[in-house]
């Protein structure tokens, strides 16, 4: 069995070799740095969104025509497809910014007849199989002055998220 | 039974875990190998308990023991075998336990294989492995238990490990009547292999990580961590890819949007380890060579290890809203308390020892073009790359909500522009990197070696031009792809030539030859041409992808790319072996009059699941020209209109992603399971070592 060293190594404090071009090093290094920064602050400014809540998005007019992102509880009530044009219609109510259980607070936001509702309107899409009552929606768009949201990107909560529920007790269990 | 077995294997696994931390830091204090030895027996231990307890998790899933909340919620009486086992990984509990399992074993193996060789290093090795295990078992006994039981107590239904004072147990009728089945997005091949995939990578860098963190904890700081953890850096890495590219399939096949990777948070948090992990191979490879970059490997194998845990905490936390992310849970917070402190102290241990000196390099950068410094360039790529999409997938709306009180996403845009010119430049340094030399190549050298590359690159891009690719992008993008793969099949093919020439060996011999003298080399070329061709696969896919939708009636054809897709007729109401019931298209594809397959795209509807409940599943006829994808919209049967309606994509040269993902395993393959595992230069100190 090989003995176990527990003594530490010494170090060489010797360096050799020191770059005459270092500068090139830096001078490199800092151009690529500024390229990379440039990209970043660019690419920030094309693809940066306000992320909101339904309430937010209508009361604020600064909002209307500006690209967003919200997220609202679908009323599975108020989905019309048009499959021929792909056109998906469906309206959300507004959820609130924090919860504990997505489940019940979509169905709350649902439910709520006090809760905002947003018209939305999506086109040349696929009706996705999770545009479903009371799936959780995560849109892109603008709000048009008509007051309908017309979305380009459409993001629906997978259904693995619906853990929350529990087996219900039946009569005379 | 099998839920009190469970928790008490995973409870007493956590013991081990917890033991052999103590006992291997005591151990190193006190230099009682004893201590250490004990330390490792709990290793092991803490390996075969944690066996036990996902064995026991199967059996549940296999007999349907439906009281376990977690069996409950990922299956039900209709689901067939295969898909009950896999559902070990379905959810959120059962994950973390399966996790759990791989990293007692990836540690045990490294502890096994590296005791007699590196025992200095060990006692870190089992502290930081096992601090690692004991925090995930930590989160799988106290917030996630996966052997939770439902319990009636009054009206209520409780959750619990434990049975509840005057719990009484739900019937089997009811547990069976009401389970819910794993979600149908998950009942796909793909699916089954592609989180073990990635949760071997995740996991495997665990090991690269322990041994730097170990190597400063005990101060040895020789090569001897690279060289006992190179080959788990390169199969953590393998796994990764594979997970990656698995998941770019299964989102391909499942999620019906025609396309693989949507810059979604969830995919990015996996793609960033892989960015630092890729890094850090090739920076590693100049510590052996040349004795430099001591402080930033540390800094590399740190990164991609907080990377896994970051990218865990952010999918598993609720913090990030993708479709791929678990359901929120509470161990959100542990588990950023957790990722916060290991890098914290990480970090500190490598500025106190490059304080004392211990990690200053032997060589500085003499040439700009030299081989290491072309590394280096191509490091700070992968980590700008790094910090690009870690910025545009958590850190903008991290520091907008805590800076500017509001939330700011960045959509797909951000990463469209941001992106591509970083790959282009990794694409560019993959070509010229292996074409120049340790220590210092001259620009006319370099240029001279790049001569034949650029000219078969030029080559193809006129072959290109000449089959009707005009877009300057495209031929820019692919001129930049063909080069580094050119690059890597010239330096193969010349010393494949050398071999044949002076070995008199025949081509296949001397390749095979050329893989064992030096598979560090020749792997590498193998998953650089593995990459070029993902390259290429990406570039055709994204720039050249064509979609149309349309209304048929049977008989009725639609035309895209070339192509003419006819309805040919429809099915309502198959019934498969799960209970699942589809709805079934029938399409012929043809080319020139020419009928060359016939696709059957379909709805499904899964009876038995509660709420999302359909799944349309795409059919496509797969070339290594393209793809051409259809999906089932939508139908109107009625006794007077038999009408479909159908969205098709051609995705030309897609399937040469998932080829390109082949050629890369096998370079890794070859890269990894080699003898050489010492580089001559650290064979030599070892041998001067010896006889001094």
């Amino acid at each position: 069995m090989a003995e176990i060293t527990w003594e530490k190594r010494q170090v060489s404090s010797e360096r050799r070799g020191v770059s005459p071009d270092r500068w090139k090093f830096f001078v490199g290094g800092g151009l690529m740095l500024l390229a990379v920064v440039y990209l970043i602050v660019a690419g920030t400014g094309a693809g940066a969104r306000y992320f909101i809540t339904i309430d937010e998005l209508l009361t604020n007019p600064e909002y209307v025509g500006q690209t967003v992102r919200i997220t609202g509880a679908v009323d599975g009530d108020t989905i019309v497809y048009d499959a021929q044009n792909l056109v998906i219609d469906f309206t959300i109510a507004n959820m609130p910014d924090a919860f504990d259980d997505l489940a019940l607070a979509l169905h709350n936001a649902v439910n709520d007849p006090t809760a905002s509702r947003l018209s939305v309107h999506v086109e040349n899409q696929v009706k996705p199989d999770l545009l479903q009552h009371e799936a959780q929606a995560i849109l892109t768009g603008t709000l048009g002055t008509d007051g309908v949201f017309r979305a380009t990107e459409l993001l629906l909560k997978c259904p693995s998220r619906y853990e929350e529920s529990v087996p219900a007790q039946a009569e005379g269990v | 039974m099998l839920a009190e077995i469970g928790v008490s294997t995973t409870f007493l696994a956590f013991v081990a875990a917890l033991y052999a931390l103590v006992m291997s830091l005591w151990g190193a204090r006190t230099r009682s190998e004893g201590k250490v030895l004990s330390a490792r027996n709990a290793v092991f231990v803490a390996f075969v308990l944690l066996l036990a307890a996902c064995v026991v998790l199967v059996i549940a899933l296999v007999r349907e023991d439906y009281q376990i909340s977690y069996v409950w919620s990922v299956s039900n009486p209709s689901m067939p075998l295969f898909f009950r086992i896999t559902a070990l990984w379905g959810s959120q509990a059962g994950s973390l336990l399966f996790w759990s399992l791989l990293l007692a074993a990836f540690a045990a193996g490294a502890v096994w294989l590296n005791w007699h060789n590196n025992r200095r290093l060990m006692p870190y090795v089992i502290a930081y492995s096992m601090a690692t295990l004991a925090f995930f078992l930590f989160l799988s006994i106290f917030i996630e238990n996966p052997f939770n039981r439902y319990w009636f107590v009054g009206q209520e239904t409780l959750e619990t490990a434990l049975i509840p004072a005057g719990g009484v147990a739900p019937s089997d009728a009811l547990l069976r009547d009401s389970a819910n089945g794993l979600n149908p997005l998950l009942r796909h091949f793909g699916m089954a292999i592609h989180p073990p995939m990635l949760y071997l990578g995740f996991v495997g860098f665990l090991v690269p990580f322990a041994f730097a963190m170990a190597a400063l904890a005990s101060g040895d700081l020789s090569t001897n961590w690279i060289r006992a953890s190179r080959r788990w850096a390169l199969a953590a890495w393998l796994f990764l890819s594979l997970g990656l590219i698995l998941g770019g399939r299964w989102a391909y096949d499942v999620l019906g949007w025609g396309g693989y990777w949507g810059w979604d948070p969830v995919e990015n948090a996996a793609f960033l380890p892989w960015l630092i992990g890729t890094a850090f191979l090739h920076s590693v490879m100049i510590q052996e060579k040349r004795g430099m970059l001591k402080t930033w490997n540390m800094f590399l194998v740190i990164g991609t290890f907080s990377a896994v845990i970051f990218g865990t905490f952010a999918t598993r936390s609720g913090l990030v809203e993708s479709v791929h992310s678990f359901a929120r849970s509470e161990i959100g917070f542990p588990m950023f308390a957790f990722w916060f402190g290991m890098t914290i102290i990480s970090v500190w241990l490598i500025l106190w020892r490059r304080s004392r000196g211990e990690l200053r390099d032997e060589h500085a950068f003499a040439n700009i073009f030299s081989r290491e410094s072309l590394f280096v360039l191509n490091n700070l790529v992968f980590v700008a790359l790094f910090i690009a999409i870690f910025w545009g997938s958590f850190g903008s709306p991290i520091v907008s909500e805590l800076f500017l009180n509001a939330n700011i996403t960045l959509g797909t845009e951000y990463f469209q522009l941001v992106t591509p010119p970083l790959f282009a430049a990794l694409f560019i340094l993959m070509g010229i990197a292996p074409l120049s030399a340790w220590g210092a190549t001259s620009l006319r050298r370099l240029g001279r070696s790049a001569l034949v590359p650029l000219v078969l690159a030029l080559a193809s891009l006129i072959v290109f031009v000449l089959m009707g690719m005009t877009m300057p992008v495209a031929l820019i993008g692919y001129g930049i792809v063909v080069f580094a793969g050119w690059v890597a099949i010239y330096e193969t093919y010349r010393a494949l030539m050398a071999r044949v020439r002076q070995q008199g060996e025949n081509p296949i011999q001397a390749f095979f030859a050329l893989l064992r003298r030096n598979p560090r080399r020749y792997g590498g070329y193998l998953i650089h041409l593995g990459v070029t061709v993902i390259g290429i696969g990406v570039l055709g896919s994204t720039l050249f992808q064509q979609e149309t939708q349309q209304t048929l009636r049977v008989g009725q054809s639609m035309e895209i790319a070339g192509y003419t897709v006819r309805y040919d007729g429809f099915a309502a109401g198959q019934i498969s072996e799960d209970g699942r019931v589809m709805d079934i298209a029938t399409l012929t594809v043809l080319r020139d009059g020419q009928e060359l397959q016939t696709l059957r795209p379909r709805r499904d509807f899964f009876p038995n699941v509660q709420d999302m409940n359909t799944m349309t599943i795409a059919a496509s006829r797969s070339t290594l020209q393209d793809d051409v994808y259809t999906l089932l919209v939508d139908w109107e049967m009625t006794p007077t209109e038999e009408a479909a309606t159908f969205k098709v994509y051609v995705n030309p040269l897609v399937n040469l992603i998932w080829w390109g993902g082949f050629v890369l395993i096998a370079g890794t393959l070859a890269a990894t399971w080699s003898g050489d595992t010492l580089p001559a230069r650290s064979r030599k100190s070892l041998m001067v070592g010896a006889t001094a």
